[in-house]
């Protein structure tokens, strides 16, 4: 992570060891797919990813009084999500329970598919197809932004850039960076709102 | 704090706030608003999913899922004690205090659980914890509503007051925590409080 991606994020951390409820979960939003994507790498069942995602924040969220911003936030959250990952995984052998229901699984008819192999939520050719139209969206969006929109989004998100790096590599003002990326974002935001579109009733 | 329409002036000082660049006054006026304004909060998932798109295909994720867990972890957070960092003028305090609700200074702590040991000739009075049960907290008037030195109004509860906590809370005041929504939290829980015997 460069030097400007970890600063991105004091803000928002400053503000939640404040007691900003609110900026702790504007980094959850952030962090999210990145954190779930970590722990779907440690868990085979994908269906216990948002549980031990969701105790990876709280976790975090109460051990911030000890973050001193030694290391990177995503960093300091990244070890906690790992912790947390084994720590069940670790619960899950000594669950008796546990055990016993994946024995049984085993035992019945070989032609039922056994409950712990159906695919969840994430692994469902529908899940993947989504994604890819998500991704193909976004590059398809990037690429038709304007020169200026597309370098700026693209030195600011890829190569991790600061506004004022960006200012100097494109020649313009700081102001100018900053209103550049705001509109490539709505630009391509714009795109992809029909694939990711609210039913009635999904409120964030 | 006044929270006025999330236009796109205040959208664009978001999107700069998402890269961290913004300060000042600035982040607290922008959380408050993405949390009372529900389109704020949509673009700013959108934003963070195009960057993540960006550097990596397979972090494209289905929106739902995204807001299912962000909103099992906002009620969860609903439900904890608001931690705090402390000031650098009380360096020496050690140890976390968990204290929940909207704090404001001269904050008056209703005690339903606790039991206030007979205060000493100096009218400080001496708290010991007598079960770590759920304690409510009410916000105090505000200051220069209620004239100096003129007691607080004893309800049905006892109340204790104790100078070294008012001198930690008004440490804090500036550290006041809110809901996702903006909403005090007015539940206080497992607040202890460790003084010496005077």
């Amino acid at each position: 992570m460069t030097a400007a991606a970890a600063d991105a994020d004091a803000v928002l951390v400053e503000r939640a060891k404040t007691g900003d409820r609110t900026a702790f979960e504007m980094l959850v939003v952030k962090y999210q797919r990145r954190i779930e994507r970590l722990i779907g790498r440690m868990v085979r069942d994908v269906d216990l990813v948002p549980d031990i995602a969701q105790e990876t924040f709280i976790r975090a969220y109460r051990a911030l009084p000890q973050f001193r911003g030694e290391s990177a936030f995503y960093t300091w959250l990244y070890r906690i999500a790992v912790n947390t990952a084994k720590k069940t995984l670790m619960e899950m052998k000594r669950d008796p329970i546990v055990t016993e229901a994946a024995r049984i699984g085993r035992d019945e008819d070989e032609d039922q598919a056994r409950p712990d192999v159906e695919p969840s939520d994430a692994a469902t050719p529908d899940a993947v197809l989504a994604s890819k139209q998500i991704a193909a969206a976004v590059n398809f969006a990037v690429e038709a932004l304007s020169e200026e929109l597309r370098q700026a989004i693209t030195l600011r998100e890829i190569e991790g850039l600061s506004y004022e790096e960006i200012a100097a590599l494109m020649n313009c003002p700081i102001g100018t960076v900053r209103s550049r990326i705001f509109r490539a974002r709505e630009a391509i935001a714009a795109r992809l709102r029909p694939l990711l579109d609210t039913r009635e009733g999904d409120r964030w | 704090m006044a929270i006025g329409p999330f236009d796109e002036s205040a959208r664009e000082r978001l999107s700069a706030m998402a890269d961290g660049e913004i300060d000042g006054v600035e982040p607290a006026s922008l959380c408050a608003g993405w949390a009372a304004d529900e389109a704020a909060r949509r673009d700013w998932h959108t934003w963070h999913l195009i960057g993540d798109v960006l550097r990596s295909e397979d972090l494209a994720s289905d929106p739902r899922r995204d807001r299912e867990l962000c909103v099992a972890i906002r009620t969860r957070l609903q439900q904890e004690p608001v931690v705090l960092a402390p000031s650098r003028g009380l360096a020496g305090h050690r140890g976390r205090w968990a204290v929940g609700g909207a704090i404001a200074a001269g904050m008056v702590l209703f005690v339903g659980t606790f039991t206030v040991i007979h205060p000493t000739n100096d009218a400080s009075p001496v708290v010991a914890q007598a079960d770590r049960g759920p304690v409510a907290v009410a916000p105090a008037p505000l200051p220069g509503t209620v004239p100096a030195g003129e007691e607080p109004v004893v309800a049905d509860m006892r109340m204790i007051r104790d100078a070294q906590l008012d001198r930690y809370l008004a440490a804090h005041k500036q550290f006041a925590g809110t809901s996702a929504l903006g909403v005090p939290s007015a539940f206080l829980r497992g607040a202890t409080l460790d003084t010496a015997s005077r």
